[in-house]
């Protein structure tokens, strides 16, 4: 079958060119389609993982993609609850989502959060002609009219971009949050050219999304929702000193099974303190629009257990969860 | 002229050994991913990241690999759509509809070297495209708000008309069925679940992948086994492949008007290749007419789609490359592989980063060299595959959807889902119901429903807003005249042949 | 008569009905969102109860079926393909592809030998290229025997 013999020529190529990846000592899973943070994660950590000691082969990444994330976690929980060889990558969209209860029946005690090692600051931003100078300027506004400004996000309704400048009204005193509009398009790229084309009056999402058209001065960012100025974007302000005491970031990091020991959950608690702590992670955050972020262990788990405790008081506000 | 200054830069970074023979080695693998039904562009791209990060290669060295098996594999879907009627990938979907019935009279060597051509014209004008006006090109994102998204649906949708064989009930039907089977799933704009039955497996949606698979490939089976392969074109005695230059000269003008229209749909980021090769797929049909006999195997109707979806998938890379916004799945992966590469793509990134763009835009040129001098010779490998028994071929290739589908969940689920789109399909093909229109409802609903949500969103609730631009006025026209021109052009010609010749398709 | 057209005309209507009453019961949206969740797909199921209206009216000539022994041999290949999707995690690759592979392979020419070599050879060629080239995460047999 000549269909065949020409996939084996194909085969004996990618064979060559990979020669040293049949063994493989742990798995990552990434909920989601290659590409997207999640996949970065696995990829990212797995390979620091390798290149720098901390395990004997390379991490072989799995993408499940399903359900935002819940397909995976409802296949760890169930089928690989004792798997201290298996890590699963995780940020703020992994917590949102289990406090919005939309992994089925699934809650965040199922599974152990190992940490975080990095994230990427919330920001607010506006096009470049757009007539607010300031965070407070877009809150008076809106106070005025809920409906004269329009959000554009990557994520779907309630989600984490969704909740970012919700957060800021919320801080200001502003109560009438469900009818503030929102849509949620494919990414914060689409949300940035969907509000430098006017069609909405500012834009929530992620640092990493929004650096090249910054340099590029279409977009103005109103706000940044950490507790510091961002290292090399010191021009933009926090929402914090303007007022409004508001911190979101979107941190990246992992999970593990809920039925591991104590010592294996140790064991991948040191990794991923080594990932955190070597050149090459500091290297790939830089590159990425990543700021600092490290919590690991015992403290994240506790961290954690108050995100989602928040996330949820304010999805019921805005009705996301009854 | 700057240019040539730049595209020297290019050629310097991109040109030396090395980099070719990775050139070579992608367009190979891709051209075989496209070919493999459920392993599209972007599962190739996907598969290839890992090998680029073993082998620790540089931007260049990986952007060339990784740009090859993506040119690779939008060459490579067409070879099983003709071959097997069974798309590749899903833009290769329009391609089965003329492409099947010339591999059914024996030409498939000839359909092979067509649209061969056809996507290097496509592919070569795009990337010639890309390097003259991206940075102008990217404005046109900026214009397009969800009302213009919303008529540019619309506009796809009004052209199935042409589509139907004999029955407009059916296509229109087959559209609606697509539409609402992607409306399962995460509601973007309520922030909940809908039609999915508690199911966490069906609140990502039904992926078309899996989709078109079931429909066309598991179908097949079905139809084999029914047959037991008489009447499919494994095991038509073929003519020997022999270059059609009349036959290709005369579809010149189907090419180039493809090439731009497919083109365009490519630089609008919700639209795509699947988009592109659909619509210029239709407009050839419209502009043959009922003589043009599109649908029994002719020249112009596998020219149009090939030439239409590569020329989109250069386009897809303008919004990639100036705003960062990926117009599909493959370039969402190749987005996601530049930036592990430590490219941010944005407004800035051609005068950042001159040596990555053109250094990209010089291998996308030898990646489409390299790809014609491998697929024209190579056809007269890809029409052995008709020599396969069909007892080997038809396993071969449920096996192999069925590996290809699985990797995208790793649950049986998919799968299943799978098997019932093949039911599906081969019920609806025994009833004259074509089943592209499906694959587009499923392509297409969710933005269309997204787009009509948050035209109403930013208009609180003014239906005005949806023409209250004049791209969505034009669309909308565009639409209208799609929609009617099919009708008038029947009742003139009181319905000839064109009934039984469409037939042939199923 | 009974045709094929009007049965599915027919049972398009049923669930397109069952389709727009389920999306009636869905809770409202955002506020924003002036549509609402419910809104375009009661426009679908209305649509495809008018095309299934027309097929009900006027329906076509009836398709050529494939007589019985062949449709059950179609639900046969449908169960064993449907088989193969719930075995393919629990035991492996190899030995369910190779099952299935060699029934589809008999199904559509019946050659006994034949179709024991097809079976064997693509479970194990495939399971190479996929594994080995593609890097695709497979296990060749059930995970609780090679641990």
């Amino acid at each position: 079958m000549k269909f065949t013999t020409l996939k084996a020529l194909g085969t004996s190529a990618a064979i060559s060119l990979m020669a040293a990846s049949s063994v493989w000592a742990a798995e990552c899973i990434a909920p989601a389609n290659p590409g997207g943070g999640w996949d970065f994660t696995c990829r990212q950590i797995g390979k620091i993982l390798y290149d720098i000691g901390q395990v004997d082969a390379p991490v072989q990444v799995t993408n499940m993609a399903g359900a935002g994330g819940g397909l995976a976690y409802s296949t760890v929980v169930a089928e690989r609850n004792t798997d201290p060889e298996l890590i699963v990558a995780a940020s703020s969209a992994t917590t949102t989502r289990l406090a919005q209860k939309a992994y089925g029946d699934a809650t965040a005690d199922q599974v152990r959060f190992v940490g975080a090692i990095g994230a990427d600051p919330g920001v607010i931003v506006v096009a470049a002609d757009s007539p607010f100078q300031s965070l407070s300027d877009m809150v008076e506004a809106i106070k005025a009219d809920p409906s004269s400004v329009a959000f554009a996000g990557g994520s779907a309704a309630g989600g984490f971009d969704h909740m970012k400048p919700l957060q800021v009204l919320k801080a200001a005193g502003f109560d009438d949050i469900t009818s503030v509009k929102y849509i949620g398009v494919d990414g914060g790229a689409d949300a940035i050219t969907q509000t430098v084309g006017g069609f909405t009056q500012a834009m929530t999402g992620d640092m990493s999304e929004i650096v090249g058209f910054i340099k590029s001065g279409e977009v103005r960012a109103l706000a940044v929702l950490t507790e510091e100025r961002v290292p090399g974007f010191e021009d933009i302000p926090t929402a914090k000193e303007q007022g409004f005491d508001v911190v979101a970031v979107n941190w990246r990091g992992l999970y593990v099974p809920g039925g591991i020991s104590d010592e294996d959950f140790q064991k991948w608690a040191d990794r991923l303190q080594a990932v955190a702590d070597s050149a090459e992670w500091k290297q790939a955050m830089a590159d990425n629009g990543l700021a600092p972020f490290t919590k690991v262990g015992g403290d994240f788990q506790s961290w954690i257990d108050g995100v989602v405790a928040q996330t949820e008081e304010l999805s019921r506000e805005i009705g996301v969860i009854q | 002229m700057d240019i040539f200054a730049n595209l020297a830069l290019g050629f310097s970074v991109a040109l030396s050994p090395w980099t070719l023979t990775l050139a070579v080695i992608g367009c190979f693998l891709g051209t075989i991913i496209g070919a493999l039904p459920g392993l599209g562009p972007s599962n190739g791209v996907a598969i290839l990241i890992p090998i680029t990060f073993t082998l620790g290669l540089d931007a260049t060295a990986a952007l060339v690999l990784l740009t090859s098996v993506y040119y690779g594999a939008m060459y490579g879907g067409r070879i099983s759509s003709i071959l097997l009627n069974i798309p590749g990938d899903e833009p290769a979907m329009m391609t089965t509809l003329d492409g099947y019935p010339m591999a059914k009279q024996g030409r498939a060597g000839e359909a092979l070297v067509i649209s061969g051509v056809a996507s290097f014209v496509g592919a070569l004008l795009a990337t010639i495209a890309l390097a003259l006006v991206a940075p102008y090109l990217a404005r046109i994102a900026y214009k397009f708000g969800p009302a213009e998204y919303f008529a540019l649906y619309v506009l796809a949708f009004a052209t199935l008309g042409g589509m139907a064989s004999r029955n407009q009930a059916k296509a229109g039907l087959a559209a609606l069925i697509g539409l609402a089977i992607a409306t399962i799933g995460l509601d973007n704009n309520a922030g909940f679940d809908r039609f999915t039955g508690g199911n966490l497996h069906l609140s990502d949606g039904v992926d078309f992948l899996v989709a078109i698979v079931g429909l066309f490939a598991v179908a097949e089976v079905f139809f084999f086994i029914e047959t037991h392969g008489r009447d499919s074109a494994v095991g038509v005695k073929l003519e020997r492949v022999v270059v059609p230059w009349a036959e290709m000269w005369s579809t010149r003008w189907t090419m180039l008007r493809s090439s731009a229209v497919g083109f365009i749909a490519g630089v609008l980021p919700g639209a795509g290749a699947s988009l592109g090769s659909f619509l210029t797929y239709m407009m050839e049909k419209g502009i043959a007419g009922e003589k043009g006999g599109f649908g029994t195997g002719v020249a112009k109707g596998v020219a149009a789609p090939e030439a239409g979806n590569n020329a989109a998938a250069g386009g897809a890379l303008v919004p990639m490359l100036t705003l960062g916004v990926p117009g599909s799945g493959t370039t969402a992966v190749l987005l996601a592989v530049l930036m592990t590469l430590n490219i941010t793509p944005g407004p800035t990134l051609f005068a950042d980063r001159p040596e990555v763009v053109w250094g990209l835009i010089a291998s996308l040129l030898i990646a489409n060299f390299v790809l014609l001098l491998m697929n024209v010779p190579l056809v007269r490998v890809f029409v052995k595959v008709l020599m396969v028994p069909p007892a080997l071929l038809l396993p071969g290739v449920t096996m192999i959807s069925f590996v290809g589908i699985y990797s995208l969940s790793g649950s049986y689920f998919d799968l299943v889902l799978m098997i019932l789109f093949g039911v599906m399909g081969y019920a609806f093909r025994k009833m004259d119901i074509p089943t592209v229109p499906v694959i587009l409802g499923i392509l297409l609903g969710y933005q269309m429903e997204n787009n009509l949500r948050h035209a109403m969103t930013l208009s609180g609730g003014e239906w005005t807003y949806l023409f209250s631009s004049p791209i969505a006025i034009g669309l909308w026209l565009f639409a209208v005249a799609g929609f009617v021109a099919p009708i008038f052009l029947r009742g003139m010609l009181r319905r000839p042949q064109v009934a039984e010749a469409d037939k042939v398709i199923d | 008569m009974i045709r094929t057209d009007r049965v599915f005309g027919l049972v398009v209507i049923l669930v397109a009905l069952t389709y727009i009453v389920s999306a009636y019961n869905l809770p409202p949206g955002n506020l924003f969102d002036k549509l609402g969740p419910k809104a375009f797909p009661t426009i679908i199921g209305i649509g495809m109860i008018v095309c299934a209206g027309f097929l009900v009216l006027r329906p076509d000539e009836e398709p050529e079926w494939p007589p019985r022994p062949t449709l059950l041999a179609l639900g046969f290949a449908t169960l064993v393909l449907v088989a193969y999707a719930y075995a393919l995690k629990p035991m492996g690759f190899l030995v369910p592809t190779a099952i299935a592979a060699g029934v589809l392979s008999y199904q559509i020419t019946p050659h006994r030998r034949a179709a024991v070599l097809v079976g064997i050879g693509l479970s194990i060629g495939l399971f190479v290229i996929f594994k080995y080239a593609l890097g695709l995460s497979l296990f060749a047999f059930p995970r609780s025997l090679t641990g």
